[in-house]
């Protein structure tokens, strides 16, 4: 919707009692009510309501929500512009506002989803109008909340209305990822614009003003607009803030005390608050409310708008500004309920400048907001203290900078976090405290990986173990050992990794250290699989995956899931890969977990077992979005193999990246896969020079970390360009086979991993020709063209009679449809809606759409039901 | 989206059967418009009596034409990208059609 089409305002109540006159926003109310109209029955929507300041949103979903109290349960939840926003805050207003307790006892992250999930059924559970005012100053908790309820939205009866200033909302603002994750299906976007010149007239004339220059001066903003209106005296005020002060004037001083105070309170003041402060103001309220300038509200009184409330507050000038805030924190600080109040307590001791106000509850508010998953607002609550501790001791300093480093890794913000690190370890030092020293030394490995900084990493893990070997051994040490089991798992040094997982295990389970015991059995069980060990590998991930979901430490299940899934995947053991990929994908898609480089090993997976259209499809999906570099690198070999297979352009540049991106962390785990990917696709243009160079390139940190499949494919390119000077005997079975020159035998062991692609070219390569016959069939299968050309042409030369390739008639069934459009109509059949077929196959929402169509179109079936009944009837599905 | 050539050799035993191909083709094609472009297509007299082409297509990648062509049924031999374009005259005003 355009700006021009949707012009309108509803007069604001400065008259109290009046019914403001509704104007020109039809076509945003129109929106909201179809939008209304599809939750109630049965599809949730999302409207996104957004405009500057001033325009109208409130006052829009205000008339919208009057108008649908007959229809629907409405519930409002706000964001305030606090130094940091109450983690959670709007959603705990829309559960209080239902009368439920749903949220109240979320004190830990883990805790989050169970009650997220409660959370939409109380949405659902009765036909609802949920509003969320002021998305952009949301909390990072609230942010992802929203998220979460907008991807399952559809399947209540729910319509969530989120307001937001949209010229606000920058490229990155954290309130563009919800945006971007909203379902396009579920979306509806109700852009207001400014008023008329002829609605801002008529307004005028309705107040009895003189309306000449008002729409120029005030651009149709409605909030400047009514408060020119409203405010006495004939000028024309300069700015909206010289209207509000213009309004305010004629107050009286008790009234004006009242607006003093309240301004330094965003959101709602309480009436309580006032009374503390001021001795009994209720008159001076009253008179506020009377005149329009403040509005009553659950909670207590509110300024009609924020902007209201900064001009009132810009107005007090700093001295005043402080007192009152000052004012404000000591009648708080006397509250019993002091403990929920922290956000503003942290808001109002920095906007009074009491340093030891901030050092006292900064650092409470953002251990909370950390706790919930607010970290952004942690970070900012940490550094805000940070800057108030100079006058503090160093053992208070060194817990905050401690607590600011984590928070600030699991941001993303990782050298901040390595200077938290570092300073961490300098105080601990100050305060001879060696424990605390090594423990950071052995923390600070983790940013320092995140950043590619390997070498820094070994030292700072090298040095937490000699600092704490030192001492009589406890929790610190545990620690140290299994970042070090960590390090030597990243660098594939196998046997290391066991052995420093070892120590570290046995000492966390002597201190009974459940998160570091986690930590130590997934390094074990992880090292043993890269070593090959695959059956002990999985027992140690599987025993740290139960301990975890056992007690909650969702980081630590995700991680197990994790290197069960490309930890089996990098070691050719798909079936089980594929499997625990789909188990991670359910659990981290019911808690919003960011699964991209888990999504882009079932894309590398899909590509080995001879999915290509799955795999390319869902690499791209990858690389559209914005995953990660180690999903990314991924996702491009799977790409990239593809296109190489099928002699399609755009391998190189897909392999060019992942090259681009493996080479910060310099790890045989990225570099092995991305090089032997390019020996490949090199090997397949015809350029075996350069085939050779990038197998020589990894090949030999490939045998000194003893990596059976990296080895063994690298060495596999170099026997190709007959140029393999040796192979150790260890290497992968079906590869060891082919060098040993057993193609029958080799196939067999691709075919029992379900490696179609590897197994066709092991029987290429047999000198039996019925095998090579068969190779040609299954390349021609798999769309192979590039290999299938060359085996064409060694068999033409030696006088076989090749059959020729495939034309896709061949493989038409009676109504034309692909095999993929098959696949999706075997789930349509079982009933499946398309959002679930999309996770089920893990494709895009849109991709499954355009399929579901084709399939009813080549059936001529005009809704699911008859394209099962037809599937049937032509016996479709039969066969599969 | 880049430019690239298709080559479909020997796809048709007759041009009846192109031109059935021809219409899948732009229904498919109208299908998926941000992803797919055809711009045109050079009919081959195959050796054999077949029908092939040479097709000319805008695409978002080589994986969205081969998705088209398994979509409309069509055979692709080999996709090729087009680096550029040398315009000496305007396409011959076809022989028929």
């Amino acid at each position: 919707m355009g700006r021009n089409g949707q012009r309108g305002f509803v007069a604001q109540s400065h008259m109290v009692g009046t019914a403001p006159p509704l104007l020109e926003r039809e076509e945003a109310l129109a929106a909201l009510t179809e939008a209304l109209a599809s939750a109630l029955g049965g599809e949730g929507r999302v409207a996104l309501v957004y405009g500057e300041a001033g325009i109208g949103k409130t006052t829009v979903v205000r008339a919208f929500a009057r108008a649908s109290r007959g229809t629907a349960r409405v519930l409002w939840g706000a964001c305030d512009p606090l130094f940091t926003p109450r983690p959670f805050g709007p959603l705990y207003d829309l559960a209080r506002e239902a009368g439920s307790t749903v949220l109240l006892e979320v004190e830990r992250e883990d805790d989050r989803t169970a009650q997220l999930a409660s959370l939409l059924d109380l949405l659902g559970e009765t036909p609802t109008v949920g509003v969320v005012e002021d998305a952009h100053w949301a909390d990072e908790a609230s942010l992802d909340a929203l998220r979460y309820l907008a991807r399952r939205i559809e399947r209540v009866p729910c319509l969530l209305v989120v307001t937001y200033r949209d010229d606000e909302v920058g490229a990155e603002h954290p309130l563009r990822l919800l945006l971007g994750a909203i379902p396009s299906g579920v979306a509806r976007r109700i852009e207001l614009g400014p008023l008329s010149d002829r609605a801002v007239r008529e307004l005028a004339s309705a107040a009895g003003r003189d309306a000449t220059g008002l729409y120029e001066r005030t651009r149709g903003n409605p909030f400047y607009v009514t408060e020119v209106l409203a405010a006495s005296g004939s000028g024309l005020p300069a700015t909206v803030r010289d209207a509000v002060l213009a309004r305010a004037l004629g107050l009286g001083n008790e009234a004006r005390a009242v607006l003093d105070l309240a301004s330094v309170v965003p959101g709602q003041v309480e009436r309580w608050l006032l009374d503390e402060v001021l001795g009994s103001a209720s008159a001076g309220a009253n008179v506020c409310v009377e005149r329009g300038m403040l509005v009553p509200g659950p909670g207590g009184l509110a300024f009609r708008h924020e902007l209201a409330r900064q001009a009132i507050l810009e107005a007090l000038g700093p001295e005043r500004r402080a007192a009152n805030h000052r004012a404000v924190l000591h009648t708080l600080e006397a509250r019993p309920d002091r403990d929920s109040l922290l956000p503003r307590l942290a808001h109002h001791a920095e906007a009074a400048g009491d340093a030891g106000a901030v050092v006292r509850y900064a650092p409470l508010a953002a251990a909370r907001a950390a706790a919930v998953g607010s970290h952004r607002e942690a970070a900012a609550l940490y550094e805000l203290a940070l800057r108030y501790a100079d006058e503090a001791g160093d053992d208070v300093r060194v817990a905050l900078v401690e607590a600011y480093a984590h928070v600030a890794h699991l941001t993303g913000r990782l050298d901040e976090a390595i200077a938290a690190r570092r300073e961490a370890i300098e105080l601990s030092r100050r305060l001879g405290d060696p424990l605390r020293e090594g423990e950071n030394l052995a923390r600070l490995t983790m940013p320092f990986i995140g950043a590619g900084r390997n070498a820094e990493a070994e030292e700072a893990g090298r040095q937490a173990i000699a600092v704490l070997e030192e001492l009589p051994p406890g929790r610190e040490l545990a620690v140290a050992y299994a970042f070090q089991a960590y390090l030597r798992m990243l660098s594939r040094d196998n046997a290391d990794g066991v052995a420093w997982g070892e120590r570290a295990r046995s000492l966390a389970e002597e201190v009974g250290d459940v998160d570091t015991l986690a930590m130590a059995l997934n390094m074990i069980g992880t090292s043993h699989v890269m070593a090959g060990e695959i059956e002990p590998g999985c027992e140690y991930l599987e025993r740290s995956l139960a301990l975890a979901l056992e007690h909650g430490l969702t980081p630590r299940v995700a991680s197990a899931y994790g290197m069960l899934a490309s930890g089996l995947g990098e070691m050719y053991e798909f079936d089980r890969a594929e499997r625990w990929i789909r188990e991670y994908l359910r659990f981290g898609g019911e808690r919003d977990l960011d699964v991209s480089y888990i999504t882009s090993w079932l894309a590398a997976v899909h590509v080995y077992r001879g999915r290509w259209d799955e795999g390319a499809e869902l690499a791209q999906q990858l690389l559209a979005g914005d995953a990660g570099p180690l999903a990314r690198i991924t996702a491009l070999v799977a790409l990239g193999r593809v296109r190489a297979r099928r002699g399609d352009p755009g391998a190189e540049e897909a392999l060019d990246e992942a090259l681009e991106l493996s080479r910060p962390g310099g790890h045989l785990q990225r570099l092995g896969h991305v090089l032997a990917a390019r020996a490949e696709a090199a090997w397949l243009a015809g350029d075996r020079e350069r085939a050779l160079a990038e197998a020589r390139a990894a090949y030999p940190l490939a045998l000194e970390k003893r990596h059976l499949w990296f080895a063994g494919e690298l060495a596999y390119w170099q026997w190709r360009c007959g140029r393999l000077e040796s192979a150790p005997g260890w290497i992968a079975e079906p590869y060891r086979l082919q060098l040993a020159g057993d193609a029958l035998g080799a196939a067999r062991a691709w075919a029992t991993r379900g490696c179609p692609y590897e197994r066709a070219r092991a029987l290429a390569e047999s000198e039996n020709t019925e095998a090579r016959l068969e190779a040609v069939g299954a390349l021609d299968e798999l769309g192979a063209a590039p290999l299938a050309r060359q085996l064409r042409g060694h068999l033409r030369a030696l006088r076989v009679r090749v059959p020729r390739g495939p034309r896709p008639s061949t493989r038409d069934n009676a109504a034309g449809l692909t095999r993929r459009e098959l696949e999706v109509l075997a789930l349509v059949a079982e009933g499946l809606r398309n959002a679930e077929i999309a996770d089920w196959l893990v494709v895009s929402r849109r991709t499954v759409d355009h399929h579901v169509s084709a399939i009813l179109r080549k059936l001529g079936a005009h809704t699911r039901g008859e394209a099962a009944a037809e599937a049937a009837r032509l016996g479709l599905l039969e066969n599969r | 989206m880049d430019t690239y050539v298709i080559v479909r050799r020997n796809g048709w035993r007759t041009g009846a059967d192109l031109e059935e191909a021809a219409r899948r083709s732009t229904v498919e094609g109208e299908r998926m418009p941000d992803d797919v472009a055809w711009i045109r297509s050079y009919v081959l007299e195959e050796r054999d009596g077949s029908v092939g082409t040479i097709c000319v297509y805008q695409a978002s990648s080589p994986e969205a034409i081969r998705a088209h062509a398994e979509a409309a049924r069509l055979p692709v031999d080999e996709i090729v990208k087009v680096a550029g374009t040398v315009l000496v005259r305007p396409d011959p005003v076809p022989a028929t059609g």
